[in-house]
């Protein structure tokens, strides 16, 4: 009886260590060299967007009005050249295809502006298909397969097109939210919107029509998140661009902690706009305030 | 004597004592015969006056003062039997409605005596002072406005409780006795002509009222709003709404940003060609987000003063700024757009200048007597990508510093970037 309350016990013990270990362990952020200039070594200025898709990494030079390009080799980077096109004279969002196309949204004429690998504009994102209202895009993102989504503010609602533009899905935004700032494609298909006024997240399931509340109001957490990212775990990532840090949270929307502050040196953030997170879990963080882009490597 | 027998009376005399101890108990300020009402004025002398007054709380009426004061001792302040913010909600705990969409901010606190003498008054109900007199004493604005208004509207003359309920309101917000435009349309009746000329034919019954007109009167016709919007004002509905006798009359011409276009082109053409928008103008409810298309109160027909439209969206920073031991004078006025931009801008953060010096400089003559060196030749010694600026030492919105500094002058602000220094 006594030999079986130890072991009883010892269980007990083992398992609270391993589940209390689980839950409280937070991913840490191992500072890399950050990105201060472009290929002739001219500063960059007020970043507000950055993409990672294999080796690449795209930046959104917003402040001078140009995407600069770097090819990743591990914990490394090395600057590619710059594209300034007269359709982009502001770059805010960015993303990558499959095809090393570039994609850009631009804050002047609120148009998501087609870059081809060489640099040549190929045109605007012109949905085709049946889609009806205006379209105003505040963010929008390539998942693996190329299709685009699409965040419209305007018509309150998400698209969703194949690689020729066509519209598969529309997804309403729900009755009850603030303002939807950004959205992410987990690595199931899942689409995550962000409400940046009420600090929620919010879930739309693959094929799903319906949209569903992921957290509660995370205003414990967060300032003013303004961009979503997610790693191929499904790790969500918030960028909280008045508190300059990062918000993490698990893919049920768990909160697993917050990390990086606000400062001027390096490792600390100021005005942070957009995040990326490549395949071997390297974070490229848009840093606006402190016109660079950050890296950091997210480990266990 | 049996043991049956025996059982039985100890259990007589228990239930005899329980009776004894629980009618003291009762009764536990039992006092003479004759005493009760009186014993404490012989030494509150001062109180017999008060209670010649012809509104009394009954249970001073009664004599029950120990209702709410203990004789003896209390751990409350004037020996009240509880704490003084909810010794009323004993007897009183229905005041304010189950589920009340709004209440009155002093009774959920259960500063009750704030309107109240809890034991007489001149005034029905205990009030301390009568009609409008009262509610005046705290909402001095409307007290002002009331005063001034060349155009009454006249239940408000009467009294304010003809519309709110002083405690508390089941059915509407502002503690209103009934919703907008329900309440309203008691007294105007939206069937009688009058009503349908003065509102240009447009079946509004069902509209909202106070999106056109202040319910506490005003210095314009109609009781409208103190700044009306040009249509509103010139009885030209249809500028932007559908003919009034179309089956939707009250739909607007066109949707959104492109409704307002049609006045404000050029500046639409502004806004809009800017590099940064402020993205809630171009979203579904647009210049609706910030603005009230028929009349308001505040310039710019703002919904409500900047500090708390902006917080609509930007709490966090107005918590922040609330925070703050030192604030910026713009800020702490709620003048977000001495800095800002509202609608869009070239630059960062939405600001109304390329160089945060140049914008700080608006206000500040920093070239006479800041001596440390800013500019776009100084390279901030934290990060080589950034120069000097005002933002590199100050908050701009505020900070527990003097002068709102980011860190504190004497032991962190220098050494941030003089490392050498630092002890």
């Amino acid at each position: 009886m006594r030999s079986a309350m130890k072991q009883i016990m010892i269980a007990s013990m083992i398992l609270a260590v391993a589940t209390g270990s689980q839950a409280a362990e937070p991913l840490k952020f191992r500072q890399m060299a950050p990105i201060y200039v472009d290929g002739k070594g001219a500063g960059i200025r007020q970043p507000e967007g950055v993409a990672c898709r294999g080796n690449a990494l795209v930046v959104a030079d917003t402040g001078n009005g140009r995407l600069l390009r770097y090819t990743l080799a591990g914990e490394n980077w090395t600057p590619g050249g710059e594209i300034v096109l007269p359709q982009l004279p502001s770059p805010l969002r960015v993303d990558v295809n499959s095809k090393g196309e570039i994609f850009a949204l631009d804050g002047q004429s609120r148009k998501i502006v087609r870059v081809a690998a060489s640099g040549e504009f190929l045109g605007y994102v012109a949905p085709t298909g049946d889609v009806q209202g205006a379209i105003v895009p505040r963010s929008f993102r390539i998942d693996k397969d190329d299709n685009l989504y699409l965040l419209d503010v305007l018509s309150a609602r998400v698209l969703v097109m194949d690689p020729s533009g066509k519209i598969q899905r529309e997804i309403p935004f729900p009755k009850e939210y603030g303002f939807f700032s950004d959205l992410a494609v987990d690595p199931g298909g899942s689409i995550l919107l962000l409400d940046s006024v009420r600090k929620k997240v919010f879930k739309v399931a693959k094929n799903s029509p319906n949209i569903a509340q992921l957290t509660e109001s995370l205003k414990e957490e967060a300032y003013f998140p303004v961009a979503i990212a997610t790693d191929k775990q499904g790790t969500i990532y918030l960028v909280d661009q008045n508190g300059s840090g990062v918000v993490i949270l698990g893919q049920d929307g768990s909160f697993r902690g917050r990390r990086l502050s606000m400062g001027w040196k390096e490792g600390f953030l100021r005005y942070p706009a957009e995040m990326c997170v490549t395949e071997n879990g390297a974070a490229f963080i848009a840093d606006r305030g402190n016109n660079r882009v950050d890296g950091f490597l997210i480990t266990e | 004597m049996t043991p049956r027998t025996k059982t039985a009376l100890v259990l007589f005399a228990i239930v005899s004592t329980m009776a004894v101890s629980s009618s003291h108990a009762q009764d536990k300020f039992r006092l003479k015969p004759g005493a009760k009402g009186k014993i404490c004025l012989t030494c509150h002398e001062g109180f017999k006056e008060k209670l010649k007054l012809p509104f009394l709380h009954t249970p001073v009426k009664q004599g029950d003062c120990s209702d709410c004061h203990n004789p003896h001792t209390s751990s409350q302040g004037k020996l009240l039997s509880e704490n003084v913010n909810r010794i009323c909600f004993s007897c009183h705990d229905g005041i304010v409605p189950a589920k009340a969409r709004s209440a009155h901010k002093v009774v959920a606190e259960g500063n009750c005596v704030k309107c109240h003498d809890p034991h007489a008054a001149k005034n029905k109900n205990n009030l301390l002072q009568a009609g409008n007199e009262l509610c005046f004493g705290c909402h001095q604005r409307i007290a002002k406005e009331v005063a001034g208004n060349k155009f009454k509207h006249n239940p408000v003359e009467k009294g304010c409780l003809n519309c709110h309920n002083p405690h508390g309101s089941a059915k509407s917000l502002s503690l209103l006795k009934n919703d907008v435009p329900g309440i309203c349309v008691a007294c105007h009746k939206p069937d009688a002509p009058a009503f349908g000329k003065q509102h240009m034919g447009y079946s509004v019954a069902k509209s909202d009222c106070i999106s056109c007109h202040n319910p506490h009167g005003g210095n314009n016709r109609g009781i409208l709003w103190g700044k009306p919007h040009q249509p509103v004002a010139n009885k030209m509905c249809s500028q932007c709404h559908l003919d009034p006798s179309s089956t939707d009359a009250l739909k607007t011409r066109k949707a959104g940003v492109d409704l307002c276009r049609g006045c404000h082109n050029t500046k639409m053409n502004e806004i809009m060609g800017r590099k940064r928008v402020h993205w809630p103008v171009v979203d579904k409810m647009s210049c609706q987000n910030c603005h009230n298309p028929h009349a308001s109160r505040e310039n710019a027909l703002l919904k409500e003063p900047q500090l708390p439209l902006c917080g609509k969206c930007h709490q966090d920073t107005i918590e922040r700024l609330d925070k703050s031991a030192v604030k910026h004078k713009p800020a702490q006025e709620g003048n977000c757009t001495k800095c800002h931009m509202p609608h869009s801008s070239n630059n960062v953060s939405l600001l109304d200048n390329t160089s945060p010096i140049n914008l700080c400089g608006t206000c500040h003559d920093w070239q006479k007597h800041s001596s440390h060196p800013i500019g776009e030749k100084v390279t901030d010694k934290r990060n080589r990508n950034l120069t000097m600026d005002c933002s590199s030492c100050h908050a701009p919105h505020g900070s527990d510093q003097k002068r709102f500094t980011w860190y504190d002058v004497k032991m962190e602000l220098c050494v941030q970037c003089h490392e050498q220094y630092k002890r």
